[in-house]
């Protein structure tokens, strides 16, 4: 994308006034996306993102500035400007890089940009079509294939030149069902760091059925009561509960400056026994594996809590500066034009010992969410909420009928400590983080847990 | 190489393909932000991005390509490639693009050059200086300001030769207090102001966003029940902004708004007079014309209950045999072409918020919503929120309450509103599209707290 000799003179320019440390992320992108309505195409999105961000630290201040001129005249002009935003000072810096690129623990087979808009038309046809035919309730389906082919470029002023290629697919359909003149949807969105062989164990046709299953099973149900009780959150998407509650308030971006529930916490117990943590970027072909972060930091396994015990936090380069710790592989950013920050990659409980039907039945009156939404949390609080895509009530241990509506709220630091049972069925579920560093695929995940009281929202 | 060079290479490359059609969206943004914390300059970003996103007709169908690299070889490939995307469509409407020769109103669009660097530094210092002025504030206060100037040119074969540019800057200040104790109880507010550097009210979204955050100390949990609640003008924004797509004609002609058919019918209380105004006076970034270039106009959306209209923009107008409202949006520059409000707003109502409160005699004032993206379903209405606010006891402002949720249904919610106050609260962000609302009074939704 760039050679090292043009990065070493963009990183000796922006480290010109006095910057300890200086770095290029470059990147080409394709965005692509075909999206279905009613069983036609109806739109393709087709994206070329480019262009490169020139990043210098002193101390714990930084300085980005991003161009999408990636000509040496362009890098330059954009490696100047960073310089002179940083300090006035005069330095001669030789830097001399060394290629250094990581192995491909995430190999993809077919690469989303040789296959045909045809091709993927059909077979997002296909899962659109079994949504649509699952039940005469089903009034409207639409589903989107996309796919990302996202090549990065990092070189920084410690000698480090390298690249690295991500590859994403994910099919999603959504599935609108009316029953006695009451509308619900339902939804279905598988993803990997996988190319179109993401087909060869996601069946368009299963991601169909189950977007209208879950709309017509919500359209038939009556709202879920509002109150404080326990309630069993399923494996898959349900680890968001974790990303929310938790996941977030230990990131740098937070516990750098003292605006997380979690500050100071190392070597403490903060959640309960049953619950070991983990962010792992090394998972082969998983929606938030890299093989480096966007500082260039090699993916890492994380533990993040273990047997309840707080071990790690999650950290970027600029942020462990104030904290006074190594990074930890999880500087993430949407696109070059984000300032990364420590972010989560695959996020899950570890699988524990209860049986799923133990934490079912020990339950006398509580909520089975089977599929969880998204949600989001104050890290300075720890106040999180999170939506039940699919609830069941739970009647002396057995489940019973389908609520819907729910939405569930709580403090992080109090939740993960009344995670009391923990199952062994670990599943990940793909999403989309939203946060200061911009969009960016994270998994989430965990077995089915109870927790033992929360406030469920519904009416 | 600059837009006129690429645009002309686009040209040339169009007419060896015999392509009917064509429009260029061409966007740039310069934007700069400084952020501050314990009193020192922490993050200084400056960055020049934008790009080109070219539509073009093909067989009747319009295909769509974007790019950020603007040479020769990028802009003939983003020329076969919106072509290729054209081939695979299958969707029925016809595709217009507008004509020149279009008059558009004029608008007060700032097109000053960016603030500098230093005067960036500065005004984040003092926002600092403003934070920690205030009781109770401690270390995690933040106070990010920015600047940013748009450019947007919309080119098409058709004679369309369209160019904007604006600037706008503000400052967000965040404030994080603490109740004094050691591992004591921390709670947080933010305020943003927006206007030219030196004219901030700094000290004023300072003391703000601190008492924001002092007031939600030792917040409880409110109970559980079916009360009358009062949205801040804050939460009800927050509320019209996720629910705006229900007026988008392309959602309704699509099954996915149960407005569909609603046009002129009663669809809420006679107190709901909602706008759509691309001129709004508060506006940073006030529009002449929409995405696709049509000249943008303000108009009822609601009319003392009555839906008027749903927003369009030429493909849906057409295909309803209706004008265009002006209403086309591209949520960037590389998005299709969708439908957004500019600035929506509830039109105020003639009650004081005091006296809204004691219109609702007990109940719950919602101050902040919270998981809008997850727990609001656009489709069926439907909503269950996180909420945090302050109790109504007796027709006046009570204890503060927190961890709770609001649950309802946004087509119900639009039918029980009772009241409106007079308290608007301008846009905080500079964006064609904004919401904006006084507090507002509804009766009977659904509480999920102790």
């Amino acid at each position: 994308m760039i050679s090292k000799e043009v990065c070493e003179r963009v990183l000796q320019k922006a480290a010109s006034t006095g910057a300890d440390y200086a770095e290029i992320f470059a990147e080409n992108t394709l965005n692509h996306t075909v999206n279905l309505v009613g069983g036609k195409v109806d739109s393709v999105h087709d994206a070329q993102i480019a262009g490169a961000a020139v990043r210098v630290f002193l101390g714990l201040r930084s300085v980005m500035a991003t161009t999408v001129d990636t000509t040496e005249a362009g890098l330059l002009r954009c490696a100047q400007r960073a310089a002179e935003a940083l300090a006035e000072g005069k330095a001669e810096v030789s830097i001399t890089l060394r290629e250094r690129l990581p192995g491909d623990i995430h190999p993809i087979l077919i690469a989303p940009t040789s296959v045909s808009n045809a091709d993927k038309a059909a077979l997002l046809k296909e899962a659109c079509a079994a949504a649509s035919g699952y039940d005469k309730a089903i009034v409207q389906v639409t589903g989107a294939l996309l796919d990302v082919d996202h090549r990065t470029l990092v070189a920084t002023s410690e000698g480090l030149w390298t690249q690295d290629r991500q590859i994403r697919t994910r099919m999603m359909v959504n599935a609108v069902a009316e029953v006695n003149g009451e509308t619900q949807t339902g939804g279905c969105r598988p993803g990997a760091r996988r190319g179109m062989e993401l087909f060869e164990t996601v069946n368009p046709r299963e991601v169909g059925l189950h977007a209208a299953r879950q709309a017509v099973t919500m359209a038939g149900a009556g709202y879920c009561p509002a109150g404080v009780m326990p309630v069993a959150i399923g494996n898959g998407f349900g680890g968001v509960i974790f990303h929310e509650a938790c996941g977030h308030s230990l990131e740098a971006t937070g516990v750098a400056y003292g605006n997380s529930q979690f500050c100071g916490k190392l070597g403490q117990k903060i959640a309960h026994e049953k619950v070991t943590a983990i962010d792992d970027g090394t998972i082969p072909n998983d929606w938030g594996s890299i093989n480096i972060d966007d500082e260039g930091t090699p993916a890492q396994r994380n533990v993040l809590i273990e047997n309840g015990v707080l071990k790690s936090y999650m950290i970027d380069k600029f942020n462990g500066r104030r904290m006074g710790m190594a990074p930890t592989g999880n500087a993430r950013r949407q696109s070059f034009s984000y300032v990364p920050t420590s972010r989560m990659t695959n996020t899950f409980i570890a699988p524990g010992s209860d049986k799923n039907e133990d934490i079912i039945s020990s339950i006398e009156y509580g909520l089975y969410a089977k599929e969880m939404g998204g949600g989001s949390v104050n890290p300075v609080t720890g106040e999180f909420n999170f939506a039940v895509n699919e609830g069941y009530l739970i009647r002396n241990g057995k489940v019973c009928e389908p609520v819907r509506g729910a939405s569930l709220v709580g403090k992080g630091s109090e939740v993960i400590q009344k995670i009391d049972m923990v199952g062994s069925d670990l599943a990940c579920g793909q999403g989309m983080c939203g946060s200061s560093s911009g969009s960016i695929p994270t998994n989430v995940g965990q077995p089915l847990i109870r927790v033992s009281s929360i406030t469920v929202g519904g009416r | 190489m600059d837009f006129q060079t690429f645009r002309q290479f686009v040209a040339d490359e169009t007419a060896a393909l015999h392509i009917e059609a064509y429009e260029l969206y061409y966007e740039l943004e310069e934007r700069a932000s400084v952020s501050a914390f314990r009193h020192e300059i922490k993050e200084f970003s400056d960055a020049s991005e934008g790009g080109v996103c070219l539509r073009c007709l093909v067989d009747g169908r319009m295909g769509y390509a974007s790019t950020q690299l603007l040479s020769e070889e990028s802009a003939r490939a983003l020329v076969r490639r919106a072509s290729h995307n054209a081939a695979v469509l299958e969707t029925s409407q016809p595709e217009f693009l507008v004509s020149g020769g279009q008059s558009y109103q004029s608008v007060a669009a700032n097109d000053a050059p960016l603030p500098a660097a230093d005067a960036l530094r500065k005004t984040a210092l003092a926002g600092q200086d403003a934070l920690y002025a205030q009781p109770g504030v401690v270390d995690g206060s933040e106070t990010e300001v920015f600047a940013g100037h748009t450019r947007i040119a919309i080119y098409n074969s058709l004679g369309l030769d369209l160019q904007y540019e604006n600037t706008a800057a503000g400052a967000f200040l965040s404030a994080v207090v603490s109740d004094g104790m050691e591992d004591g109880e921390k709670a947080n507010d933010y305020k943003s102001c927006l206007g030219e550097l030196d004219k901030l009210d700094l000290d004023g979204s300072a003391r703000k966003a601190a008492d924001g955050a002092r007031a939600s100390l030792g917040a409880g949990v409110a109970p559980t029940g079916t009360v009358p609640v009062v949205f801040s003008p804050k939460a009800m924004s927050q509320l019209l902004g996720t629910y705006a797509k229900v007026f988008s004609a392309e959602n309704a002609q699509k099954g996915l708004s149960l407005l569909k058919d609603k046009e002129g019918t009663v669809i809420a209380s006679p107190a709901v007079t909602l706008v759509d105004d691309p001129f709004y006076e508060k506006s940073a970034m006030p529009m002449p014309f929409d995405a696709e270039g049509s000249p943008t106009r303000r108009k009822n959306v609601i009319e003392n209950g009555t839906l008027n209209t749903l927003l369009y923009n030429l493909r849906t107008a057409a295909a309803a045999g209706k004008a265009t409202t002006g209403n086309a949006s591209k949520e960037s520059y590389d998005a299709q072409v969708e439908i957004q409000p500019f600035t929506m707003y509830l039109a105020s109502g003639g009650l004081t918020p005091e006296q809204l409160l004691e219109k609702a005699g007990n109940g719950v004032l919602i101050d902040f919503l919270g998981g809008l993206h997850a727990g609001a379903n656009t489709i069926s209405g439907d909503f269950s929120l996180q909420s945090a606010g302050f109790l109504i006891e007796n027709g006046k402002k009570g204890a503060p309450v927190r961890s709770f949720t609001v649950a309802g249904n946004f087509f119900s919610l639009l039918r029980g509103i009772t009241a409106v106050a007079d308290d608007p609260q301008p846009p905080t962000f500079p964006s064609p599209t904004a919401f904006v609302s006084p507090s507002v009074l509804v009766e009977g939704l659904s509480i999920a707290g102790k």
